[in-house]
């Protein structure tokens, strides 16, 4: 299996992606976020919810392995992820615009607000914790830039059978947004 | 504004000419604006907000090839411009990052200001004929040497015309920017004194 070798530059320019795209999603009508393609599916906002609650269970944690980590005086980090880290990034990222391994989500990541209870008041909230969470995990990335890498692993949110350096956590965080708005362009694409 | 960055502006849009009250509104369009090394100026998917004249420092403007490779397209140091130009002019995500290889000083002006002056003055319009031909110029000319000289003709062909600041950037940024690997970049250096 090819090696996989993070930086913070790739991971900041797909994460604006996210954020523009994110954007963009804001301005369409209500009855577009909130339409399902089936009873049981998530809409628009509830994605983007999930997308919210699932990164703040990781920010203590960032929090404390930045708290951690020293400057490096050699510029911005490339970190090459460990072979079982790898398995588990790469079970999120989407391939091309499919979503490969779909599981189940955990009760603890599903999204708060009932279904069929969405106002523009509600879908403004849900823009705005999306903007200011994902504003937040690309702070971490750029203030991590120029910092070794090197700090006691942490627990995933999945428990501690996964435990990921800061670069490993912020590319399980990204494709799993990635993966998500692949979901989200499958939902729209059942409107038209 | 200091009179040394004044001074820079002036010197930099040589050939326009100002009234007393046109230079103050002119120079008052512009703000300094500092970066520590390895700082991030434009992210590649924001929006470039500023046309930067370069103070101090070196900045390195590179894209990420499909592997996430940093590929450098070219650098700025002082006196030159600086700047995502495309995402700056078309309002649109930039493709590409701006970083501070040391750190840098950098005299910037709005969008709605720089176009402004287009819309006021004349003059910009003729220093702007002179300013991109140069600038295309330059880069038809890095093609060619691309295109057609060899790694070590390539090396000898940018220490002879390299201003002395980029002479102690990081090799890994000059090597990408010469189209050639760290390694080969280090040989040359080496075995070819500058």
């Amino acid at each position: 299996m090819a090696q996989l070798v993070l930086t913070p530059e790739h991971q900041i320019q797909r994460l604006n992606q996210i954020l523009n795209r994110a954007t963009e999603l804001s301005t369409l009508p209500l009855d577009a976020l909130t339409k399902t393609p089936h009873p049981k599916s998530w809409n628009v906002l509830e994605v983007l919810e999930h997308l919210s609650i699932s990164y703040s269970l990781y920010v203590p944690k960032i929090e404390k392995a930045l708290s951690e980590v020293t400057p490096s005086d050699i510029g911005s980090w490339s970190f090459k992820v460990r072979p079982w880290q790898r398995f588990v990034i790469e079970g999120q990222r989407p391939k091309g615009n499919k979503r490969r391994f779909k599981v189940k989500t955990l009760k603890r990541f599903e999204p708060l607000i009932a279904q069929g209870n969405f106002d523009e008041e509600k879908a403004n909230r849900v823009f705005e914790l999306f903007q200011s969470t994902h504003q937040q995990l690309k702070n971490y990335i750029v203030s991590s830039r120029t910092r070794e890498m090197k700090h006691p692993p942490f627990s995933s949110a999945i428990g501690p059978i996964v435990k990921f350096y800061l670069p490993e956590a912020f590319e399980f965080l990204l494709c799993h947004a990635e993966r998500h708005m692949v979901q989200i362009e499958e939902i729209l694409a059942t409107q038209t | 504004m200091d009179a040394a960055h004044s001074e820079r502006l002036r010197s930099f849009f040589q050939g326009v000419r100002f009234s007393g009250p046109q230079e103050e509104l002119f120079l008052r369009s512009w703000n300094v604006y500092t970066f520590t090394q390895n700082e991030l100026i434009t992210q590649a998917g924001s929006i470039e907000r500023y046309f930067y004249v370069v103070v101090a420092g070196v900045q390195a403007l590179y894209l990420l090839n499909k592997n996430g490779e940093k590929v450098v397209l070219g650098f700025s140091y002082p006196g030159s411009p600086s700047g995502v130009f495309d995402s700056f002019i078309y309002h649109k995500p930039a493709d590409t990052f701006l970083e501070a290889l040391k750190p840098s000083t950098l005299l910037g002006i709005s969008r709605s200001d720089y176009l402004s002056l287009f819309e006021n003055h004349s003059d910009f319009h003729k220093w702007g004929h002179h300013f991109f031909r140069d600038i295309l110029f330059g880069r038809l000319f890095r093609e060619v040497e691309l295109l057609t000289l060899s790694a070590e003709e390539r090396y000898i062909a940018f220490m002879e015309r390299c201003p002395e600041e980029l002479r102690v950037i990081p090799q890994k940024y000059l090597a990408s920017y010469l189209n050639m690997k760290p390694e080969t970049f280090s040989r040359l250096r080496r075995s070819i004194r500058y």
